[in-house]
């Protein structure tokens, strides 16, 4: 039977001989009966009036070389640092910070930064903490590779509780004398801690590894948030006050939480940068919901704000730097970045309520908010095809999986800025490759914008004006035939003959020309149309000569079907052109010019794409 | 109104209606044109098989107004007609060829047409042939191939407006110049004026020596009637301060080059110059 095992390591020695009582070895055992709720529900009923106490409302970095904490009180007070090496991320709880490094665990007044207690470790790192005013719970990594140790020290750096477990031990919390401790993934066990007997436990249908207490309550969840009320008794039966947070995708995928069980280190790293911040609607009344009905993501340098129902986004703000921590709270979420700057954004429009500058860059930040709100109106935010469109065109190559995802938000909106961020985007060298055919697909499908289509394909490449990309006439012309916007028509005609457009583009181009083409291009039809005929390079250029063909028949007059039907009848015409050509249906016209009596109309004039 | 009706065979049913095909026109073969009479240097019916159609024909008939060379532009209108009807890809190039062959001006809106034709190769060959077609419109083609993407386009066109002496493209060879275009410099060596050879000689010491002293070569060598003994002699005097090695190597070979019968003064100033920079290291 696992559970909890004698005392042997250096570090646990040196933290029990400090005191504190053994407790039972029934602990975490997983040979235990469902008891339906029973245990959990007289545990509550116990602690029906018990509430935790406000936490302290603090951003806390790591800073210098992964030894000095910076902490920055939310409320108002002044800025404290807190030197000292670092060798896991620092825990907010309750109203103190839980900090580990150079083999010593330690927690300060989180108003303050004032030491309230260390003790030895022999290097455990901090998984979680939970404090509840009087009593600090922590959970630590074990001595050993598997395994965790869990400690309750009281104010005066007396150790009231220590366990040590096999057990891969999750974030607890504590309330009203019991400790609340996510194990298993599935169990929460409430452990007495005057005898450190598990008094109650309850199984959670929902991967669990974290407990926590904000606004007054207590929580526990990783993929979800489970609510510690009068309904938690029916866990068991999944009828437990729960919420979660829509499905939805989100670039690197990340998690409302990261699981309890991990030790990450005292520097943010990736999951850091991609998270997810979301806290449950206060109170224990009524049903759980998401707070403000909002949630937010992050990715390095961009946030995201989602309707916290079905997942819609609302809104989009670019950072200048990576945000490596936060948390939600009332009206919005206070992110950290790793300039040192906490930025408050508006839930609803994702405008800047508050920025404070903590002085210095930061490498690590946990954020916890209770009860502060930002004060003040937030700065005036764009509309979201612009705040889309700002975070689009962000040359960070790093961003490409977020701007997959934001170009498809952008592409389900009919604001006309949809269209120039994706003419902007799709023309832009710079436009990472994961990105262009998203892009030009997007294009493709837009039915407005016209007039950022047209100026974009007034442009060629050049080399001497330094214009070396070509537009994405490709798309453009895809678009603007089904738009039907014949006012573009010369501009496509002219990229038929820019030798910088890819073969894909001139067939697009010729495409739309069928429909769009008046009897003004018809030079330029010409032209394709004769030197390509017989001299196609790729099977895109062939069959851009059969529209071009197509609408030579349409608006070419005699001159053109002469030409047409020439090339059906001359065997320099390519065998696939010519055998295509066959299919167009011609009708004579009235008043056959004498031109086109010769089957031969005199070569065209030249054209040349516009410049 | 339109009277004509097109369809592809997937709507030809929804079009029936309305769009028959009509025999007339869809059995029609294109009529001979009325044959024009060969110049006397090609062989007996040359445009007749010009335009044959055939591709053996054409082949060889242009095969035959090559051999026959300037003496046969009578025949440049009726291949620029051709060419501009369209061709395989081989004889697209042949007949560019040509008509380059036969310089005749009014082959040159065909062969501009084929300055913007998709395949590199056919380009440097329209844009090359340009060069000896003369008149406005390969003018205003070669100015467009300067901007084109493939750098030996862009190489032939600039070179081409040095050699139709084409002054109003100067500017835009001043550019190219700057974007590396390094056949520039000596077209615009041959074209600029006064103060524009003082503008090249200003590129010295900022582009490849060898890239500008190719211009300035040709600026030292034009007539008096286009470049004063006072403009040379300023030029050779900038050359020359710098000094170097290779400017003493590009001085005395424009010493060697020097006609005995040309300016003393230019060339008592290209003397001072070899023996100022002679002995110099790099």
């Amino acid at each position: 039977m696992k559970g909890v095992a004698l005392l042997g390591a250096a570090a646990a020695l040196a933290l029990s001989a400090c005191g504190g009582g053994y407790t039972s070895i029934t602990l975490f055992t997983t040979d235990w009966t469902d008891d339906g709720g029973k245990s959990i529900d007289n545990i509550r009923k116990k602690l029906a009036n018990a509430h935790p106490p406000p936490g302290t409302d603090v951003a806390v970095a790591v800073a210098g070389n992964s030894d000095k904490l910076i902490g920055q009180p939310l409320g108002g007070g002044a800025k404290w640092t807190f030197a000292h090496p670092l060798s896991a991320r620092p825990v907010i709880a309750g109203t103190v910070v839980v900090g580990s490094g150079g083999g010593e665990l330690f927690a300060l007044d989180a108003a303050t930064g004032r030491r309230l207690w260390s003790r030895p470790t022999g290097g455990l790192k901090v998984r979680g903490a939970g404090d509840d005013g009087t009593v600090t719970v922590i959970s630590l990594s074990g001595s050993t590779e598997v395994g965790s140790t869990l400690l309750a020290v009281a104010r005066d750096g007396a150790v009231v509780r220590q366990i040590e477990t096999d057990r891969s031990l999750g974030a607890p919390a504590v309330l009203g004398g019991f400790a609340f401790v996510p194990w298993n993934n599935v169990y929460v066990s409430a452990i007495d801690l005057l005898n450190g007997d598990e008094a109650a436990r309850v199984v959670l249908r929902e991967k669990t590894s974290r407990a926590w207490t904000e606004q007054r309550e207590l929580y526990f969840g990783e993929i979800g948030i489970f609510r510690w009320d009068d309904h938690i008794k029916d866990a068991p039966k999944n009828q437990a006050s729960h919420v979660a947070l829509p499905v939805r995708e989100l670039p690197g995928s990340p998690k409302l939480m990261e699981p309890g069980t991990d030790n990450p280190g005292a520097a943010a790293e990736a999951p850091d940068r991609i998270r997810i911040y979301a806290r449950p609607t206060p109170g224990e009344e009524g049903a759980l919901g998401i707070e403000g009905g909002r949630f937010y993501a992050t990715y390095f340098k961009i946030a995201m704000g989602f309707e916290a129902t079905k997942g819609t986004l609302t809104w989009v703000h670019t950072h200048g730097s990576d945000l490596i921590g936060g948390a939600a709270g009332a009206g919005g979420v206070l992110l950290c970045d790793e300039q040192g700057h906490l930025t408050a954004l508006d839930a609803k429009t994702g405008g800047v309520t508050a920025d404070v500058d903590l002085g210095e860059p930061v490498k690590g930040c946990v954020v916890q908010v209770d009860a502060w709100t930002p004060g003040g109106a937030p700065a005036a935010a764009l509309p979201l095809a612009d705040q889309l469109s700002t975070a689009l065109l962000n040359r960070e190559a790093q961003l490409a999986t977020a701007k997959r995802l934001l170009l498809r938000e952008l592409a389900s909106l009919k604001d006309e800025v949809a269209t120039k961020t994706l003419v902007a985007l799709a023309s832009d060298e710079r436009t990472s490759p994961l990105l262009l055919p998203d892009a030009r697909q997007a294009l493709a499908d837009r039915r407005n914008g016209e007039r950022f289509m047209r100026e974009a394909l007034e442009h060629h490449y050049d080399y001497l004006k330094d214009e070396l990309r070509s537009p994405p006439v490709g798309p453009i012309a895809q678009a603007l035939a089904v738009i039907g916007d014949t006012s573009a028509a010369d501009l496509l005609a002219s990229h038929l003959l820019d030798t910088s457009d890819s073969d894909d583009d001139v067939k697009h181009a010729a495409e739309a020309l069928v429909k769009l083409a008046s009897a003004d291009e018809t030079p330029v039809l010409l032209q394709f149309f004769s030197m390509y005929r017989a001299s196609a390079p790729s099977e895109d250029i062939e069959t851009a000569v059969v529209s071009v063909a197509q609408a030579l028949v349409k608006v070419g007059g005699a001159e053109g079907q002469a030409r047409v039907l020439a090339a059906m009848h001359d065997p320099m015409t390519l065998p696939n052109v010519r055998e295509r050509l066959q299919s167009l249906v011609i009708v004579a016209p009235v008043e056959p010019p004498a031109a086109a009596a010769d089957g031969g109309a005199p070569a065209p004039a030249a054209a040349k794409p516009k410049k | 109104m339109r009277r004509i009706a097109r369809c592809l065979s997937a709507c030809l049913l929804a079009c029936a209606a309305t769009a028959t095909l009509d025999p007339t026109i869809a059995s029609a073969k294109p009529r001979k044109k009325p044959v024009v009479e060969a110049p006397a240097a090609l062989p007996a019916g040359t445009l007749e098989k010009l335009q044959s159609g055939d591709e053996a024909s054409i082949k060889s008939a242009l095969d035959d107004v090559r051999t026959a060379g300037k003496s046969a532009a009578g025949a440049a209108p009726t291949i620029a007609d051709v060419l501009g009807r369209g061709l395989t890809a081989d004889l697209t190039v042949a007949a560019i060829d040509t008509l380059g062959d036969l310089e005749s001006e009014a082959a040159s809106p065909a062969l501009a047409s084929y300055a913007v034709h998709r395949s590199p190769p056919v380009r440097q060959a329209a844009v090359k042939a340009l060069a000896r077609t003369k008149g406005p419109a390969a003018v205003a083609a070669l100015r467009h191939a300067l901007s084109d993407d493939d750098p030996m386009v862009r190489g032939i066109a600039a070179t081409g407006l040095g050699a139709l002496k084409a002054k109003e493209a100067v500017r835009d060879l001043f550019v190219a110049l700057d974007h590396k275009v390094g056949e520039a410099a000596a077209s615009i060596g041959q074209l600029c004026s006064p103060a524009e050879c003082d503008e090249l000689a200003g590129k010295l010491g900022k582009l490849p020596f060898d890239v500008v002293t190719g211009g300035l070569d040709q600026v030292l060598f034009r007539p008096t009637s286009e470049v004063d003994d006072d403009q040379k002699v300023k030029i050779v005097g900038r050359v020359r301060e710098l000094g170097t090695q290779e400017a003493n190597k590009f001085l005395r070979d424009v010493q060697k080059r020097w006609p005995a019968t040309w300016s003393p003064r230019v060339k008592q100033a290209i003397d001072q110059g070899v023996l100022a920079t002679s002995g110099v290291s790099q």
